[in-house]
């Protein structure tokens, strides 16, 4: 079955920035956007680039009016530019796009909200610049303090296989030849709650934003990147983490986001029944724990 | 109307002191407390000696849930000493005293909640900030403003004693439970106050105006001036929150307001309450503090719909056990219409003994009740229950368990909360809607406080006032009641009024109440080979057996007595008897005589197996003993406890009615009545209207509706 056709123009939003623009590093351009004033701010990271800032959509309006609201299209998608080569989709480049967001936007600390692989670079990135994190909240993170889902460790990425079955998908030559074959296998496991058929359609519609060249080069730098060093990464963080994890999670098991919670000395939340995007799809649960984990920073009990 | 006739003695405590002791400044001794462990420590002073640290009851169970809490009486009152001396009582010297009562319990650091604070917790915080790591002041009198205080002289002899007049050196001395039953009417404006209002009252009753008088000239001396009090609030660092009633007609809500702007704190505004909102707002209160302090982190844990299981809470009282065993029935029957239903119990002794035997699972946040049961046998006296006293006196044990009960739905998600007079559950939820977050059944076998006639004007007030209370919650909000069902028939309702101006209890209950018929717990067509029974249960043909039992409590020692009594001239009367005396576990069968055909057991197993089986049965008034007399068409006397409304009016109505028993006064049954009596009942035929068999179905069908 065919989920989506083509990229649909974007829906209509509840709420549109008021403010955006781009930053430039290196010549590659990442374009950002601002909801609302005051203090905090919030910061939205990107995650892997196969989805973009939308993805946050059911966040930004209800945040952005308790709270000021940053977030970025990350390179490789949306809006930003899709340099090519591996070399320009590390970890360390992602974190510098945020810092350099940051500064953009007059951001002199935000509470960083991540998603999977943006936990990475939400890691590094309050690891180095704990004067600018006061805290984070990270969903589902892709980190390699625990074993992944064996059923994803079976198939070669590189290699051209003989079956296209469940995670052979998840290959280079597939990527090329059936691109959105490939989204659409990768979101249903995504959303492993049943009904998710809006949250999988708006998914592959961004993913096919960018081209699986781009994704492919992503893939590779997540490969290359230093994550043996992702347990000292931790050990440096000083801000207060919450973690939230579906314990139905496809993508990433839910032991990564326990572990993950244990290294930065952060709080756990188990979301019972939940897949790798809760903040996509129980967004009125996710939206009150982030607020109540920024009002709570906010409060300092006695 | 005077509010209180006597002080009383002090109602059992929902939890009790892990330590207390004294803390001796210049040879005055000041008493105080601690609640259990940890960190935070909340300090709780008491306001000024008009009243003392009980006047924190509602917070204190449920704070040493979660922290440490100390508290102590104020110079002057409770178990603190009363010095004579007005240099005594200056804010200064009380929180002196608070230092030494930290120092004593071994705290570093704590929080302080105060009450109507006339200044020492400000000195605290200003002066010792290593000491308080927060102050919450809930209607907080002092301003750095200048304000008035009063119209009339405190020290000249007044030609009125009325409203505040009574404010008056003269007057407390003629009068000072006058003055007290004034002020604290004013402090709780809300209306249904009568209880903190007696609360208080006994409180202030426990010093006298002498006392004092010795430590007031005023309240322009009481309590700090509004320089001192700018000056403090500029040098406070510590997070301050003030708790603040719109309606306080003690303290004009401004003057809070001021005070938290020269705090720089923010105020959280209670429409509509008085000055005492820990005491009238306890839920509210209780939660506001705990989350100042950062105690309640979110759950760890969160189930999305669709992959909850279907899950159901059910409290039951344990007062009476006859609830256990409708509430299994009703479970049981709610699980052949919903197979996939999870029930948990949250209940205590002696339900939970009843729910083991039927291997339910009994939740285990039940540790955490306050006994209920144990104070309802403290509160009886021989062959006597006030039991709308004794229930009024248990506030605090019902916010406690309240409160036990809303950390367990915070922490975990139930579709249905099933309460069987569940007080606790249904009045406070009525007081905070808010915090109803599930289908909620109330399930009863009586509506209606009703006054006992000894109890003269006042009782009659009372029960009016609590009657009136509850019809104005459900009128209010109907929504709190998804289903409210009566364990009884439209007939079995009384037709008494509610009180003066409020409508029949019938008629009202027939408007807002299902009627579920009578729940048996168990089906009589299984007794009904009665000889088979007989021989089972060992009873020889040609004996009649006469079954006398009062329940597990000891409140029932007096009428066994008086039943063994009767023994010999009943057995005069009727040769064939033999006499089985229950002594239940607080009563020693050994006490009895060793008499031919009387014995007494400390426990019968299946007890309600001999009581179909008998030909004549001896009990108190309570429901359930009597219904299943009733529904085995067994001839019984019943003796209802003196003052038990709900046995006196509500069973005995409802017996009445199924032509059931024939009830004696413990009063005026002298042993030859009581065997005149048995004589007469003993075997007789009954034409006992039938008791139907289908109530725990009809409930439990109401109930699945919701799930």
């Amino acid at each position: 079955m065919t989920t989506v056709v083509r990229a649909p123009a974007e829906q209509t939003r509840a709420r549109y920035p008021d403010e955006e623009g781009y930053v430039e590093r290196d010549g590659v351009r990442v374009f950002y956007e601002v909801y609302g004033h005051g203090e905090p701010t919030v910061f939205l990271l990107p995650t892997w680039s196969i989805i973009h800032s939308r993805h946050w959509k059911l966040q930004i309006p209800y945040l952005a009016r308790h709270f000021r609201v940053v977030t970025f299209d990350g390179r490789g998608n949306g809006k930003a530019d899709r340099p090519s080569g591996v070399a320009a989709y590390t970890e360390r480049e992602f974190a510098e796009d945020s810092l350099a967001v940051m500064e953009a936007t007059g951001t002199e600390s935000a509470i960083v909200v991540g998603l999977s692989c943006g936990v990475l670079w939400g890691s590094l990135l309050a690891a180095d610049h704990p004067e600018r994190v006061a805290g984070a909240v990270f969903i589902g993170p892709a980190v390699p303090l625990a074993p992944g889902h064996p059923e994803r460790n079976v198939y070669s990425f590189e290699e051209r296989l003989d079956t296209d079955e469940g995670w052979a998908r998840y290959n280079r030559h597939y990527w090329l030849e059936h691109y959105e074959g490939f989204l659409e296998y990768f979101f249903s496991q995504m959303f492993s709650e049943p009904h998710s058929t809006k949250q999988i359609e708006d998914c592959v519609g961004w993913g096919l934003e960018m081209a699986p060249e781009t994704l492919i080069d992503c893939q590779y730098a997540l490969e290359l990147c230093g994550l043996e060093r992702f347990g000292d990464i931790c050990a440096r963080m000083r801000c207060p983490v919450l973690v939230l994890h579906g314990d139905e999670d496809r993508i990433r098991p839910h032991a990564q986001g326990a572990a993950y919670a244990e290294a930065t000395g952060g709080t756990l939340v188990t979301l019972e029944g939940s897949g790798h995007a809760p903040h996509a799809r129980d967004p009125v649960k996710v939206n009150l724990l982030i607020r109540e984990f920024v009002e709570s920073l906010e409060r300092r009990p006695p | 109307m005077t509010v209180l006739a006597e002080v009383l003695r002090e109602q059992t405590r929902a939890r009790y002191p892990d330590e207390q002791g004294y803390v001796e400044r210049d040879g005055i001794r000041v008493f105080w407390e601690r609640y259990g462990e940890g960190e935070p420590t909340f300090l709780l002073p008491p306001t000024w000696e008009i009243v003392h640290s009980r006047c924190w009851k509602m917070q204190i169970p449920f704070l040493a849930r979660h922290a440490r809490v100390v508290t102590f009486d104020p110079r002057g009152n409770g178990r603190s000493d009363r010095p004579l001396d007005y240099e005594a009582y200056t804010r200064r010297e009380f929180a002196e005293d608070a230092l030494a009562v930290l120092d004593a319990a071994g705290v570093g650091r704590a929080v302080v909640v105060g009450w109507c604070d006339l200044g020492e917790s400000l000195i605290l915080a200003a002066e010792h900030p290593e000491r308080v790591a927060g102050l919450v002041l809930i209607a907080p009198p002092l301003s750095p403003n200048q304000v008035e205080n009063s119209v009339y002289s405190f020290d000249d002899v007044l030609d009125t004693d009325e409203g505040w007049a009574k404010e008056n050196r003269h007057y407390w001395l003629r009068d000072w439970q006058g003055y007290l039953e004034h002020f604290f009417s004013e402090s709780f404006s809300e209306p249904h106050s009568t209880k903190p209002v007696e609360d208080c009252v006994g409180w202030g009753l426990e010093t006298d105006a002498e006392t004092i008088l010795a430590g007031f000239r005023g309240w322009d001396t009481k309590e700090l001036d509004p320089e001192t009090t700018a000056a403090l609030c500029g040098r406070i660092r510590c997070p301050v929150l003030v708790v603040q009633g719109t309606e306080d007609a003690l303290v004009e809500p401004k003057r809070a307001l001021d005070l938290a702007d020269a705090l720089a704190a923010p105020v959280l505004l209670l429409e509509g309450s008085g000055h005492g909102p820990h005491v009238r707002d306890p839920v509210k209160t209780n939660l506001t503090v705990r989350d100042f302090a950062g105690l309640a982190p979110e759950p760890r844990r969160w189930t999305r719909a669709k992959s909850r299981r279907r899950r159901a809470l059910f409290i039951c009282s344990p007062i009476g056990l006859g609830h256990a065993q409708r509430d299994v029935a009703v479970a049981r029957e709610l699980r052949q219409l919903v197979p996939d239903l999870e029930i948990d119990w949250l209940a205590q002794h002696p339900v939970t003994a009843v729910l083991q035997a039927e291997g339910e699972r009994v939740h285990p946040m039940s540790a955490e009740l306050a006994n209920e049961s144990g104070h309802m046998e403290s509160e009886s006296a021989e062959h006597d229950l006030h039991c709308f006293q004794a229930w009024r006196r248990m506030d605090e044990i019902l916010l406690a368990n309240f409160m036990v009960f809303h950390d367990v739905v915070r922490e975990e998600q139930y579709d249905l909360w099933i309460g069987d007079e569940a007080w606790e559950l249904d009045y406070y939820l009525h007081e905070n809607p808010e915090e109803k977050r599930a289908a909620y059944v109330w399930l009863t076998d009586f509506v209606g406080w009703l006054p006992m006639p000894d109890g003269g004007e006042r009782e009659a007030f009372l029960t009016a006032d609590y009657n009136a209370e509850m019809i104005e919650h459900i009128a209010r909000f109907p929504r709190v009641r998804d289903r409210a069902l009566y364990v009884g028939n439209p007939e079995d309702v009384v037709s008494d009024s509610f009180g003066p101006k409020l409508p029949l209890i019938r008629d009202w209950t027939e408007e807002h109440f299902d009627f579920a018929g009578y729940v048996t717990g168990f089906d009589p067509a299984a007794f009904a080979d009665r000889e088979k029974l007989r021989a089972e249960l060992g009873y020889r043909p040609g004996e009649l057996v006469c079954i006398v039992t009062v329940g597990g409590s000891g409140v029932g020692g007096h009428l066994l007595r008086r039943v063994v009594d009767a023994f010999p001239e009943a057995k005069e009367l009727v040769p064939e008897l033999r006499m089985v005396v229950v002594a239940g576990p607080r009563i020693d069968p050994a006490a009895f005589p060793d008499l031919d055909g009387l014995e007494a057991h400390a426990y019968v197993h299946n007890l309600y197996r001999h009581l179909a089986a008998c030909d004549l049965a001896v009990v108190q008034g309570g429901l359930t003993t009597a219904m299943e007399l009733t529904a085995n068409r067994r001839p019984f006397l019943y003796f209802p406890l003196r003052h038990h409304f709900e046995q006196n009016f509500h069973v005995r109505h409802r017996l009445e009615r199924y032509h059931a028993g024939r009830a004696l006064d413990f009063e005026t049954a002298t042993p030859a009545v009581i065997a005149q009596a048995i004589a007469e009942e003993i075997g007789r035929e009954v034409d006992y209207l039938p008791v139907e068999t289908d109530g725990a179905a009809k409930a439990a069908a109401r109930i699945a509706e919701l799930l």
